[in-house]
């Protein structure tokens, strides 16, 4: 039989790749294209005419302040959220390996959180931060506790990173503890021999072997946090005074409850550039400086 | 063996399950009509599903309610733009204006337009039947005042800002540590309150318009600074007065209803919170107080509140509008249908003909104004945005965040940089 055809090539394809296919064109791949075809029309979301307005939703899309705004507090909110977020699941997964009794059972617990809901992880610490908080500051006297912080603009910033840093770092935890698993044991013993410390071995050793655990961590957490909609949704809600909107939020209102479903939708793509920008600038810098043992 | 059996009885399970997902539709039974009703009131839904299935029996046609979480004109566009759309569609008032010249059937010759004066027309035909009447104003706790006062508390008494002022003070000074509570939220302050400045203006579309030209002068009209004197009252006597951007709105209404607060600006729904909690019978609502001689201290604010309308368009038969006809009527000339609307869902009813005795204490005191004629009417062609936008404003004015003028200006700007809503 002759494996070289065009057909049994096809063929090859449809039977382990087709249903994925299509289902990833049905979902990803149309719907992409069709929004960006609606950027180029001035629809409301639910008229049945989708007039065709050429680029005049770009150019309400740079002009809208507070979106830059928005893009811009998520890029803050992102670049520290993205930091802590590793900090602490790169010190959870080398504690959690470092053979203490019971690690098991913290890997399980640190990874709970994971497993919340967005929505309901939101109004779990809006509970806390209004009313636990609050209570605590109360009866301690503690002045920077007593009044929420979810009432301040700074203090609803500091609060979404709190949220995200103790959902997701859990889950990248996962991904390190993989990661400091994989290198083999012979490795870090012949550096014990060499008269290697602990720490030498982890940053000289350790971190260079997992590189990729960091690329992949990175860009999962990257992505995620210029995508943050449910927290923001029910934690603050874009509150006070919208000063806690962030791009997602704000795209959502920008297209459903202000009805400019263009602009939303351009405004989007721009939230989808610089995302994939960043992601895959990211990942290929983080490639180059995969080493192996 | 075993395992083989349980295989296949897992196997049997799994496939019974997906057939209970993809079979419902067009499963009538005696292949009546089925139609579909979109309830954007989540506090009645459970009255509705239960009226739904009573609704069945009796009439034998098939009605199924949804609610959906989603703000009403998002989940209407993910409805008309999957070409599904509801029998009846719920929505409010504006979303009659944006949904009806596409998507709503002409009402005009229904026999209940005759009954109502809340229906709304768009383009010369009735579209939108008005579901019930909700208006806003100062909802009290009588029983908290009379506690402290030793009196009866008669809202008539205390229509200027100076007689409530005192009241207050009296409260205070009778141990009651904050008389008042605010909701923070942006529909509460943006809509609600900030709303009642046009609405109560003499001319509401001129001076609508003035704004948008940038010559409404906000900041010297005599409305805007007789509202925002009485909101700096309540906001002097705040519980939450330290930090009231966080006050939870929950934790205000649960206050005002065990009577540890005794006045919150809010409307009639805010009875759905309300009775949550150990409330007092003895509550009410009355027009916010306002140092004013144009009467608007004497009525509250509102009207039609929520809109059905029929879908038209193809995807739904005529026996199937003919069902929603049917079934608006049964609402309005049928002693089950104003029981539904009026007991069971406990909504003021926006039709004459209709009885209603059995109303909670604050739709009570809606009624009770809509029938002495005092209610100011809701401006339904607010722009899209005004509510969140001017909403965070006033939330920076309720934090002290910014002057009078300031904010003024914030909301001069708003409406000069906001194109006019066409209507």
């Amino acid at each position: 039989m002759n494996t070289n055809t065009m057909s049994y090539k096809l063929k090859q394809f449809m039977m382990f790749a087709g249903v994925t296919t299509f289902i990833f064109a049905a979902v990803v791949i149309v719907p992409f294209i069709y929004g960006f075809y609606l950027t180029f029309t001035s629809w409301d979301g639910v008229s049945a005419q989708k007039p065709f307005v050429g680029l005049s939703n770009y150019l309400s899309a740079f002009g809208d302040g507070a979106y830059w705004q928005a893009l811009g507090r998520t890029v803050i909110y992102s670049a520290i959220a993205v930091i802590l977020v590793n900090v602490v699941a790169f010190i959870l997964a080398f504690l959690v390996t470092s053979g203490v009794k019971g690690q098991n059972f913290f890997r399980a617990g640190f990874f709970i959180p994971n497993l919340i809901g967005g929505i309901v992880l939101g109004y779990i610490w809006k509970f806390v931060f209004n009313r636990a908080f609050v209570a605590l500051g109360n009866a301690l006297s503690v002045g920077a506790l007593s009044t929420s912080w979810l009432a301040t603009t700074n203090g609803a910033m500091l609060c979404l990173i709190i949220v995200s840093v103790w959902q997701y770092a859990g889950y990248m935890m996962l991904i390190y503890v993989a990661g400091f698993m994989s290198v083999s044991a012979d490795v870090l013993e012949a550096a014990r021999i060499d008269g290697c410390t602990n720490t030498q071995s982890i940053i000289k050793i350790s971190i260079p072997l997992m590189v990729s655990s960091f690329v992949q961590c990175l860009f999962l957490t990257i992505t995620r946090c210029f995508m943050v909609y449910d927290v923001n949704l029910s934690l603050t809600n874009g509150e006070p005074f919208n000063s806690s909107v962030m791009a997602a939020m704000h795209v959502y209102n920008q297209a459903f409850t202000y009805k400019n479903y263009g602009t939303g939708q351009a405004e989007a793509l721009i939230l989808f550039i610089v995302c994939a920008v960043v992601g895959v600038l990211q990942v290929s810098i983080g490639k180059k400086a995969e080493v192996s043992a | 063996m075993k395992k083989k059996l349980l295989a296949m009885m897992l196997a049997t399970a799994m496939t019974l399950s997906l057939a209970a997902c993809g079979g419902d539709s067009g499963s009538s039974g005696d292949g009546g009509v089925s139609i579909t009703i979109f309830n954007s009131k989540v506090e009645v839904q459970e009255q509705f599903e239960n009226m739904a299935e009573e609704y069945s029996k009796a009439k034998g046609v098939n009605v199924e309610i949804y609610y959906s979480g989603d703000t009403v004109a998002a989940h209407m566009a993910t409805k008309y733009s999957a070409n599904d759309p509801y029998t009846i569609s719920m929505v409010d008032a504006k979303d009659i204006y944006s949904l009806a010249e596409e998507h709503a059937a002409d009402l005009s010759n229904e026999k209940w337009v005759e009954n109502t004066d809340y229906a709304i027309s768009v383009g010369g035909k009735v579209v939108g039947f008005p579901v019930c009447v909700e208006a806003r104003g100062v909802i009290y706790n009588a029983e908290a005042i009379e506690g402290i006062t030793g009196k009866e508390f008669n809202p008539d008494d205390y229509k200027t800002l100076d007689a409530f002022q005192g009241l207050l003070d009296e409260l205070v000074a009778g141990g009651m540590a904050a008389p008042t509570g605010i909701m923070k939220e942006d529909w509460s302050l943006g809509a609600h309150f900030l709303g009642e400045v046009y609405e109560e203006q003499p001319d509401v579309e001129a001076y609508i318009s003035a704004l948008h030209a940038g010559t409404g002068d906000l900041a010297g009209n005599a409305k805007w600074n007789a509202k925002m004197d009485t909101f700096d009252v309540l906001k002097k006597y705040n519980y939450a007065a330290s930090s009231p951007v966080a006050a939870e709105r929950e934790v205000t209404e649960q206050k005002l209803a065990e009577g540890e607060i005794a006045f919150m600006f809010g409307g009639n729904w805010d009875w759905s919170v309300i009775n949550a909690y150990d409330y007092s019978e003895k509550m009410g609502m009355m027009p916010v107080p306002q140092n004013t001689d144009d009467g608007a201290n004497e009525k509250l604010v509102g009207g039609g509140s929520k809109y059905m309308f029929i879908d038209s368009s193809e995807n739904t038969s005529e026996e199937q509008r003919q069902a929603a006809k049917d079934f608006l009527n049964w609402i309005v000339f049928e002693a089950d249908g104003n029981a539904f609307l009026t007991e069971k869902c406990a909504l003021v009813p926006a039709f004459s003909n209709i009885n209603a005795d059995a109303l909670d204490p604050l739709s009570a005191s809606v009624k009770k104004y809509a029938d002495a004629g005092k209610l100011i009417d809701n401006y339904n062609y607010f722009p899209d945005d005004h509510l969140s936008k001017c909403g965070g404003l006033f939330q920076k004015y309720l934090a002290d965040e910014v002057d009078r003028a300031g904010f003024a200006a914030e909301i001069e700007d708003y409406w000069k940089n906001t194109a006019p809503v066409e209507h």
